[in-house]
């Protein structure tokens, strides 16, 4: 889009342009063709006389007609150096135009696969919270076991133990009711992620019209252009490159909707799995301790042996 | 060479154990110190199962673990019972399916009997798997996953469940049960757009949901497409409900170039899979039936 201010990309291989602003002006475009193009064709003529041709003249138009670009019309040639250049510029600019829209699409495809994958992705980490729950809650269950155990092994240490025991508060036995999923939890924060990510896509959506607006302006001026120089040719360019840049805008409204979907989604795992990070550590702790109370219960079952 | 020898040795043990197993049975194995012989022929068991499985003579593993097993269970040691059983499973898998599953399911029956309806549940997908792969016998699969989703649902752990679900949704639309397919599509959809972080997939659900409403009848796709713009305002934006938007026009205009030119569009930038290719060309079969009705 803005490449239509810029230099378009040189084809020729033996000739030198020298261009002002292309689509500056809105007459018919001066340009300065510096000769010594023409002359290097015809210095390579006499360099390598393959042909030495008397009509070295007519031999130049052919040799640039070949080099500016491979233009197949018998009626170009009819046209003037600027309509052929302007011509292949706008050949070029649809090019640019369509291969711009086709990684457009690409980049919206690769989009939607990163949030299908995120999506998997957020699953499996709901799940992995769901099951770290459950083992905090068997492991608290465990230790509860093991308190009921000590308590029986007290007891048929010694008779001094028993009554001991009989004194001592009645452990629990009550299992603790199945508790709601981590899910729960992590909504607040993630709430909260959402509320900011809204405000900083309303801002982003503020920037958007402003990029839209530098492509319409220049948009617009090549479209002046167009139609003043090549009436018959022009037309047809326009609406194409118009549908082009259309659908770009629209694949990028749509990948700025994705990439805002995907930061949440981001967010939102990130709050997820910092959560789980916490119950890792304490199920860890938890579990350790319980390593060292097993080991020592063993221990005294063998020495009661 | 080393893997043989230890199949030899593993067949020794094997032998013994029976041995020791019989013996005890005796009235004076019995009295003295018959249960030590018994866990000792167990344990030679489990030894002999491991030396097969070394030797990847997966029958033979599968085999002494599963005698392992039933020592266990006549020593009263359900866990240990249920996880020699499910080794056995593991071993047979590899090797003959039938027996693995009848492991498996026996270990299922253990840990439900003791309650542990996660680690039954998550077996009961194991059993589904081979039946998926192996056996392929999708009706048995679907009653499997619908178990270990029930058992996951009793534990609270709804994703799971609901990844259960999901399974037996697609084989029930595959196997054209698709009342089945809806209500559980709508069921996981309607739970997981509330969460935050799996509102994400909840398109994903609906649009199947979807689908299948679409190959039973266009008018009930229509409506539900409706209702789950209404329960969910962000279906209506995803491409998914263009889409569905695109191909109910084009059903009933009978066009059959639009649909496949909607779904190539969509294709072009994010595949579609396996199933919703199958349940694509169903509806669109309806399409060209119809017109053939017309002719």
């Amino acid at each position: 889009m803005q490449h239509i201010g810029c230099q378009p990309p040189l084809n020729s291989k033996n000739k030198k342009k020298k261009e002002t602003d292309y689509f500056a002006d809105n007459q018919l475009i001066e340009q300065h063709f510096t000769k010594p193009g023409s002359k290097g064709v015809w210095i390579v003529k006499m360099a390598y006389p393959r042909t030495h041709n008397p009509f070295a003249d007519e031999e130049e138009e052919e040799e640039q007609h070949r080099s500016s670009g491979g233009f197949d019309d018998p009626q170009e040639r009819g046209m003037s150096e600027a309509e052929r250049k302007q011509r292949f510029l706008q050949q070029e600019v649809m090019r640019t135009a369509k291969s711009a829209v086709v990684s457009s699409q690409r980049s919206l495809g690769l989009i939607y696969e990163s949030e299908k994958i995120g999506t998997e992705t957020a699953e499996e980490v709901i799940r992995q919270g769901e099951a770290l729950k459950r083992t905090e809650r068997m492991v608290d269950n465990m230790g509860k076991d093991l308190e009921t155990s000590q308590k029986h092994i007290n007891s048929i240490k010694s008779v001094w133990g028993g009554l001991v025991n009989y004194f001592k508060a009645k452990p629990e036995t009550t299992k603790p009711p199945p508790e709601e999923p981590v899910a729960y939890q992590a909504s607040s924060k993630l709430q909260n992620a959402m509320s900011h990510s809204k405000e900083h896509e309303d801002k982003y959506q503020a920037s958007h019209p402003n990029l839209r607006k530098l492509d319409t302006e220049g948009f617009g001026a090549s479209a002046s252009v167009d139609d003043s120089s090549s009436n018959q040719n022009g037309y047809p360019a326009n609406r194409q490159l118009r549908a082009a840049h259309q659908t770009l805008d629209n694949n990028l409204d749509e990948m700025s909707l994705g990439l805002g979907r995907l930061k949440n989604l981001g967010l939102g795992l990130q709050s997820e799995i910092e959560n789980q990070d916490t119950s890792l550590d304490n199920l860890l702790g938890k579990v350790d301790k319980m390593d060292l109370k097993i080991n020592k219960t063993n221990q005294q079952i063998k020495n009661l042996k | 060479m080393d893997n043989s020898g230890k199949e030899k040795e593993a067949i020794q043990l094997m032998a013994d154990a029976d041995k020791k197993v019989k013996t005890s049975g005796s009235f004076l194995g019995g009295m003295f110190g018959g249960p030590h012989k018994v866990e000792e022929a167990c344990e030679m068991y489990c030894r002999a199962a491991n030396m097969f499985k070394m030797a990847k003579n997966w029958n033979a593993a599968g085999n002494a673990f599963c005698q392992a097993a039933r020592i266990h269970m006549q020593l009263q040691n359900k866990h240990d019972s249920a996880t020699s059983f499910i080794d056995a499973g593991n071993a047979f898998k590899k090797a003959d399916p039938n027996e693995a599953i009848k492991c498996l399911n026996a270990a299922v029956d253990i840990y439900t009997d003791m309650g542990r309806f996660t680690i039954a549940a998550k077996h009961h997908i194991t059993i589904a798997e081979i039946y998926e792969s192996e056996l392929v016998d999708i009706e048995k699969a679907i009653a499997h996953y619908e178990q270990a989703a029930d058992y996951y649902k009793g534990e609270e752990s709804n994703s799971s469940a609901n990844k259960c679900l999901l399974k037996v949704g697609a084989y029930a639309a595959q196997l054209e049960q698709y009342a089945k397919a809806i209500e559980i599509y709508e069921q996981v959809g309607s739970s997981t757009m509330d969460n935050p972080l799996l509102k994400y997939s909840a398109k994903e659900y609906f649009f199947k949901a979807s689908l299948c409403h679409f190959i039973v009848d266009e008018l009930n796709a229509k409506l539900a497409v409706e209702k789950y713009e209404e329960m969910f305002p962000a279906f209506s934006d995803s491409r998914e409900c263009k889409l569905l938007k695109k191909l109910l026009d084009a059903h009933e205009e009978q066009n059959c170039e639009a649909f496949t030119e909607a779904i190539k569009e969509f294709d072009s930038i994010s595949r579609l899979d396996q199933w919703q290719t199958t349940m694509l060309l169903r509806i669109k079969k309806t399409i060209q039936g119809d017109e053939g009705d017309l002719k």
